[in-house]
């Protein structure tokens, strides 16, 4: 074949026609999980207990099932072709692990309805698209109790991300579970604006440390960097999402950890049983999502019985943190006496409880 | 301790990492190069630093091997700006990037690792004085990089080596007909601002934040940038830059902490707004302005 104009042409297309044809790379009764997280997935934090949720999906379904992992995935436009692209790369399952990956995610699952998807920390839902999310405030309650027996100061201290419900929920149910035990406990709260930056935490916390807190808490860093300060100083420091006792063996306070494998699960069933409905997950205790471990030998056994007491009606569903009464940081009174504060309310608190001495950033 | 021991103590040490960069940066652009490509030389040092340091238990290893690092990015840069004319600003960008993504897949296998910081070195005597003796409790390599400072102005301001770097930098073809090799002095600013980038990376990872994470110089580099050009090239402006940078920094979370009814997004603005302000107050002079920018920066120059 000479290789003139039409003959390149006719090539051409049919070696481009090769290449889009899709090539059954994988055995047809295997699924394919995607799992896209934003930051690295590490030995802890984050995109680490989202990693070993898939994990408990690979030891149930073994060579059934693969998973892909892709981290440190910027969210935004990069995210959005990554996410097209495990698509057309055969995965039918997707796990999203960032809540700026919504809108890529919801357009992705609206052109492959064939393709079920999990999207951590958003609100929006479609029939194969669900939000997930866990209820930390639960844990960071007990955490409060704990906090308030073992501070002298009764000043504690939380270093947070951006001021988002999601990490005001968390800081307001500390605040109420520490005056559940001391009415009289103040709780002070340092904004890093951002989601990772390791010196900046740091020096959050040592300027908490200033204040004379004496207990810290890591709301949503990914990091060690607070607790690791904390250690140092000698005071007691705890953190969400998995353990970090390692960098703090003896004042570690515990850790409010999250368990996603059976949610993961119950999902990968229903998507293979074909019954999968997008559906908002906000998970708890009893779901065996949530759960508080690590505790620090220092806490007081009188306060370990309290904490186990008050842990078991939060798993039954008998207690919510939020009932009230409960007062606002301007003295007013946000809830009622008698009243529980519906989910919706818990999803969009932009206010703090009174006691949280620092006011929340507009 | 006190809110007023925490500021004094913490600034010196938060102004260090940026500190450190912008003099080497200051030597680079004052022989004339612009290297933006500061960021990635700190990710890239801070990576390799930590490794080393991780591996080795040897600190002055870590930050050696990481001023090495620097170096060896810095020539990479000069490879495109000096050897091959490229554009200056798009070749320091470039190697910016290079630097944080190999910095990333180094520091990969250690992700959220730490190290023991080392010991603060007391000046014996003044650590010990009431209010301000924080101020003398440093680690060593903050004594180190204000040494390096006054050095660098001496340098710069009193030798005749300063003279020279000077000369490449305001008129590279009147330093060449009087017999100085433009591009090799050029070109030993650069590894000189690369090992210091390196080694500032290096601070921030081993001494700093003793950790390992990804993305960990987070701006600190384009800050380092920024207080070069803000402070006109003038290494005492410079370290009054980057001090009252850390210092204000520092009193944002102090006001935060302390229950300062303003937003934490404006608390957190305060350094950047002010540090800017005061440096532009101070250069506000246009003849001292015109005298100082260096008058060939960025200027490809070959022989």
């Amino acid at each position: 074949m000479s290789l003139n104009r039409r003959n390149f042409l006719k090539t051409s297309l049919a070696a481009s026609t090769a290449i889009a044809l899709p090539i059954p790379a994988f055995a047809a009764d295997v699924l394919n999980v995607a799992l896209i997280v934003p930051s690295p997935a590490a030995d802890v934090g984050w995109s680490h207990t989202l990693e070993l949720g898939t994990k408990a999906l690979e030891a149930k379904y073994g060579d059934k099932i693969k998973v892909t992992l892709l981290e440190n995935i910027a969210e935004g436009p990069d995210a959005d072709r990554i996410m097209n692209k495990t698509v057309a790369d055969g995965n039918t399952f997707l796990i999203l692990g960032s809540f700026g990956y919504m809108e890529g995610g919801l357009k992705l699952a609206k052109a492959h309805p064939e393709v079920s998807i999990l999207h951590a920390s958003g609100y929006k839902t479609a029939p194969n698209f669900s939000p997930f999310g866990a209820r930390y405030y639960q844990g960071t309650y007990l955490m409060g109790m704990a906090a308030a027996s073992l501070t002298k100061s009764k000043k504690l201290g939380c270093v947070g991300a951006f001021a988002i419900p999601e990490l005001i929920t968390s800081i307001n149910a500390f605040t109420l579970g520490a005056q559940s035990v001391d009415p009289a406990i103040e709780v002070s709260v340092v904004w890093v604006n951002s989601w990772f930056d390791p010196a900046s935490e740091q020096q959050a916390a040592k300027a908490l440390l200033s204040q004379g807190v004496d207990v810290i808490f890591s709301n949503a860093q990914d990091t060690p960097s607070v607790i690791q300060t904390a250690e140092e100083a000698g005071v007691y420091a705890f953190n969400l999402n998995s353990s970090m006792k390692t960098y703090a063996p003896k004042k570690y306070l515990g850790v409010v950890a999250t368990d996603w494998a059976p949610y993961f699960l119950q999902s990968v069933d229903a998507h293979l049983a074909g019954t999968f409905k997008g559906a908002s997950a906000w998970l708890s205790m009893a779901d065996k999502c949530v759960i508080v471990a690590d505790w620090n030998p220092d806490i007081p056994a009188d306060i370990v019985a309290k904490i186990t007491d008050v842990q078991a009606k939060l798993e039954s569903g008998a207690f919510s943190p939020f009932t009230g009464p409960i007062t606002d940081q301007s003295g007013a009174e946000h809830v009622a006496a008698g009243v529980t504060l519906g989910d919706d309310m818990i999803l969009s608190m932009d206010w703090h409880v009174k006691g949280v001495t620092t006011p929340l950033p507009k | 301790m006190t809110i007023l021991a925490f500021i004094l103590a913490g600034t010196l040490a938060a102004a260090t990492p940026m500190l450190l960069a912008a003099l080497g940066e200051l030597i680079v652009e004052r022989s004339g190069v612009l290297n933006l490509g500061i960021e990635g030389m700190m990710a890239l040092g801070a990576a390799i630093g930590f490794v080393v340091t991780y591996q080795t238990q040897n600190p002055y290893l870590g930050f050696a091997a990481a001023a090495l690092g620097g170096i060896a990015l810095s020539m990479v840069f000069a490879t495109l700006a000096l050897a091959l004319t490229a554009n200056q600003v798009a070749a320091g960008l470039a190697i910016g990037v290079l630097g944080q993504g190999m910095s990333s897949l180094l520091g990969k296998p250690l992700e959220s690792q730490t190290l023991n910081a080392p010991d603060k070195l007391g000046i014996p005597g003044l650590a010990d004085l009431p209010v301000i003796g924080p101020l003398f409790d440093q680690d060593i390599v903050v004594y180190l990089t204000l040494a390096l400072a006054v050095a660098i102005w001496a340098v710069l301001n009193h030798s005749k080596l300063g003279l020279i770097i000077r000369a490449v930098g305001e008129n590279p073809s009147a330093a060449r007909a009087v017999g100085f090799p433009v591009l090799r002095i050029r070109l030993a600013a650069i590894a000189f601002g690369g090992a210091l980038a390196g080694m500032a990376g290096a601070y921030a990872s081993t001494i700093y934040t003793p950790l390992w994470a990804d993305g960990m110089i987070a701006g600190r580099g384009w800050i380092a940038v920024a207080l070069v050009v803000f402070g006109t090239w003038q290494t005492g402006r410079i370290v009054f830059g980057a001090l009252l940078f850390g210092a204000l920094s520092l009193g944002g979370l102090i006001g935060q902490a302390a229950g300062v009814g303003l937003p934490s997004q404006f608390l957190a603005s305060i350094p950047y707004i002010v540090t800017i302000l005061m440096l532009a107050v101070i250069s506000s002079n246009r003849r001292r302005m015109r005298l100082n920018t260096i008058a060939s920066l960025g200027q490809p120059f070959s022989n």
